[in-house]
């Protein structure tokens, strides 16, 4: 038996090649310290996954009208226990897919990994990330209850405060005046076929470029971390690993280039990637299961009486615009769009090869400050939306 | 001995016989109420302090073991002896005011306030024990622990959390005050309105202050200093707390606006009062307060970069101008009267040009908004062009005038933090629990205080 499955093998081998690439897939070197801290990467892609496959089995029941979406999904809900919790598992892992990805572009920003030849990595995480919050917003009007029909009044009102353009771009999203059938045709296309069109390719492309230079993981693993340490030599220049990704994979900074300490991906960084993955898959399976997803009642635009509550990777956006004036709120919004491209043009902006983010304060500082004021507005904006 | 006895018996005898038998009730209200702000302004200002040492003592100490810097570990442990020493002075007050003022003033208060807040209350009490084991733990473990920093950090990161918690427990009764909720329900009352922002707004509150405050501090043993090695560490010392406190305190427009909004929505009166009434004034100071502490933090900037020749003092200086004039901006009174009311009744509320007594530019949106972001702004670029030039800064040149600024701060930022505690602890009355329990009630013995009834939960 054992032979034969070896054989198998061989004869699947001389035509695919599979040997070699899983090789090339497995035994890349990877930097040793701070190792947990990758995890955030492959958790990403295992829930963006769920979302693809539970995607998958909800449009097989959904129904994109205003008049059968919100019937569909209260199906789900009364008769089949099954499909509830596989749309629980479509929510809550878009929740936690949400918040994983801001992590990891966290962690990617302070260890300053965008740097060179680091930069697409860098442009295609952040496009990745647009694209995962257009999909989690998209996704949020679909059930078309009351929650639904008014986080898209709020949300498609949104771009229309761009100047000149707006109401142009907020006719386009709604398909006229109001939100409506259109509406919700346009986000359930735009869910289900334009943005997994763009995102999928743009996954590939960003394993390719991670796989093509390597993780560079934390300054601490390399030897210009120990300039500013005081009483400690810098260490030698690491010794060449045999195998690839060979450090460095275009010229660099010499003290930036490779790391000193490195290990296999496999079974190493695949061990901890695979622990991180399975328990944020077996939380999504328990939130599921213990609160699942929520079905308000079907929309009424016509009812004066509902108090709509964001969704929560809305908050920070939303306590903003409780907070400043409506005669301030263009102005306002410049800044989450500023952000924007800020992020796309950070590896253009900040070119020097330090890495350390202590010695980089032109960009820690602002950065910094920017997370803080959304972990701040997040909290400020969750304690209002309890005492509505 | 018995000289001694002989001296103190008589007046004892004197003593009890010119003392009331019982707190003086039902005559003294201002007195009473000027008794317990002062020794609670005492009280906050040492207390913010050894909560905000026991937050960022340890960050600084994490700090110094990821850069493997020696002057952050000495500034971490210099913190841990500064909350060994303060902690008791700060309980002391607090037990004073509790046990004697609050009780013997206000006893109807105190007791219901303890009924209601009494799982929060236990769990205050609990986390003081916690925080003064933690932080002599701390303190005297430096040197045992030396070995094993990670042990020694953990027990940083858990006092950190302790301090934390504490100051958490006491701002759910502070907030639970100006907007009562049910108090049958203890989610509810932990997550009263008021309870998050005014949270987040003191803890960083905290963590600034005690940036600023021993930033004058070590401008002081600067100007003392002997040694190089010394006036090293103090001036660099100096220019970390007030870079600290700047960035700190640069977040606080925004929070503190939103508590602003949350006291607007479920205390309109209370607001009312910070904004239009016999508060306006008080809350003007304020946020031109505010203003200057931006404006001397960032002449600090400029003026340190400069004695070394560093890059950026230039764009600082203008930075400062900036800072000018957004500060005049957010000074603009709005009513030019004590009250908005006042001005209402004598029939002056009409722009200034046509004879009235209103100030369009001094009202708060959108002026006073936008000064708040121009604030903001500023700050942050002030902080990182002066983070920018540091790497031309030679620690133990600075002069004189920087470390008079440093001290300048330190003073700014304590009277910001007793302005704020009497704009909200005023912002109540004539209330000690808003619309639920007066002050002037608590003087009637006679007659009996309402308490605050269960309401339905949402």
């Amino acid at each position: 038996m054992v032979r034969r499955l070896g054989a198998a093998y061989n004869w699947f081998d001389e035509r695919t090649a599979i040997r070699s690439l899983l090789r090339k897939g497995l035994y890349e070197a990877v930097p040793v310290r701070g190792a947990w801290f990758y995890t955030l990467g492959s958790a990403t892609l295992v829930l963006i996954l769920l979302q693809l496959i539970t995607g998958i089995f909800l449009t097989l029941l959904y129904v994109p009208s205003v008049t059968e979406a919100w019937a569909s999904l209260n199906y789900l809900k009364a008769h089949d226990a099954f499909g509830s919790i596989v749309r629980g598992i479509h929510l809550w892992s878009a929740y936690i897919l949400l918040f994983v990805i801001g992590l990891h572009m966290v962690r990617t920003f302070f260890s300053g990994s965008y740097k060179r030849p680091r930069e697409l990595n860098w442009v295609t995480g952040v496009g990745l990330f647009l694209l995962v919050l257009v999909m989690a917003i998209t996704g949020a009007f679909l059930p078309w209850d009351q929650a639904a029909y008014w986080t898209a009044v709020v949300v498609t009102n949104v771009p229309s405060y761009t100047p000149v353009i707006g109401p142009f771009l907020r006719a386009l999203w709604r398909g006229g005046d109001f939100v409506g059938p259109i509406t919700l045709s346009r986000s359930f296309g735009i869910h289900v076929w334009l943005i997994p069109a763009i995102l999928f390719p743009l996954i590939g492309a960003h394993l390719a470029l991670l796989r093509k230079h390597g993780e560079f993981g934390s300054y601490i693993n390399y030897r210009g971390a120990y300039r500013s340490r005081e009483g400690v030599d810098v260490p030698p220049a690491p010794v060449q690993r045999p195998i690839e990704p060979p450090y460095p994979a275009v010229p660099t900074d010499e003290l930036w280039a490779a790391p000193l300490e490195t290990e296999d991906f496999y079974p190493h960084q695949t061990f901890k990637d695979g622990v991180i993955s399975a328990a944020l898959v077996v939380l999504v399976f328990i939130l599921a299961v213990a609160i699942g997803a929520p079905l308000e009642a079907i929309a009424d635009p016509s009812t004066t009486s509902y108090t709509p509550v964001p969704e929560w990777f809305f908050l920070p956006l939303d306590e903003l615009l409780v907070l400043v004036p409506q005669q301030l709120i263009p102005l306002v919004l410049v800044l989450p769009a500023g952000g924007v491209l800020l992020l796309l043009a950070l590896p253009f902006i900040d070119r020097g090869p330090e890495r350390n983010p202590f010695e980089r304060p032109a960009v820690m500082v602002p950065g910094a400050f920017a997370v803080l004021f959304v972990v701040i507005l997040t909290l400020l904006g969750s304690g209002r939306l309890f005492n509505l | 001995m018995s000289a001694l006895l002989a001296i103190i018996g008589p007046a004892l005898h004197v003593l009890a016989t010119q003392l009331p038998p019982q707190a003086p009730q039902g005559r003294n209200i201002v007195g009473a109420q000027v008794a317990i702000g002062s020794l609670f302004s005492l009280h906050i200002l040492i207390a913010g302090l050894v909560s905000g040492a026991g937050e960022l003592g340890p960050a600084i100490e994490f700090l110094g073991y990821m850069r493997q810097r020696r002057t952050y570990d000495r500034l971490a442990h210099g913190l841990g002896r500064f909350i060994t020493l303060y902690f008791s002075v700060s309980s002391t007050i607090a037990i004073l005011l509790i046990t004697v003022l609050l009780v013997g003033f206000w006893g109807h208060f105190w007791t219901t306030i303890v009924t209601i807040g009494f799982w929060p209350l236990l769990i205050e009490a609990w986390t003081f024990v916690l925080q003064v084991s933690l932080a002599y733990l701390w303190y005297y473990t430096w040197e045992p622990l030396r070995s094993f920093k990670g042990v020694h950090m953990a027990i940083g990161g858990l006092l950190a959390i302790a301090s934390f918690l504490q100051v958490y427990m006491i701002d759910v009764i502070a907030s639970y005050m100006l907007t009562p909720t049910n108090p049958q329900n203890p989610i509810r009352l932990a997550l009263n309105p008021t309870s998050y922002p005014l949270t987040v707004h003191r803890t960083i509150g905290n963590l600034a202050y005690i940036g600023f405050a021993f930033g004058g501090f070590c401008a002081i043993r600067y100007l003392r200093a002997k040694t190089a090695e010394d006036k090293r560490f103090y001036d660099w010392a100096g220019s970390f707390g007030l870079l600290w406190g700047v960035s700190m305190t640069l977040l606080q427009p925004v929070v503190g606006y939103s508590y602003a909004k949350e006291i607007q929505l479920h205390a309109y009166g209370s607001w009312y009062k910070m904004m239009f009434g016999t508060l306006s004034p008080v809350f003007l100071w304020q946020i031109t307060l505010l203003g200057i502490m931006f404006l001397t933090a960032t002449i600090y900037f400029a003026r340190r970069l400069r004695t070394d020749g560093a890059r950026g003092a230039g764009l600082l200086r203008a930075m400062s101008v900036g800072m000018v004039l957004t500060t005049l901006l957010a000074a603009q009174p709005y009513h030019l009267g004590l009250t908005y009311d006042a001005v209402a009744a004598a029939g002056l509320n009409r722009p200034f040009w046509e004879g009235g007594l209103i100030n369009p530019l001094g009202s708060m949106i959108p002026w006073k908004v936008l000064a708040l972001m121009f604030y903001t702004l500023i700050a942050i670029a002030a902080v990182v062009w002066y983070l920018r030039g540091l790497p031309g800064v030679v620690w133990g040149t600075a002069r004189r005038g920087e470390q008079r600024i440093l001290v300048l701060m330190a003073v700014l930022t304590m009277a910001m933090i007793v302005t704020m505690g009497f704009i909200r602890e005023n912002g109540r009355g004539p209330f000690l629990i808003s619309g639920e329990m007066t002050i002037q009630g608590q003087q009637n013995v006679q007659t009996a205080q309402p308490t605050p009834a269960p309401q339905s939960s949402p």
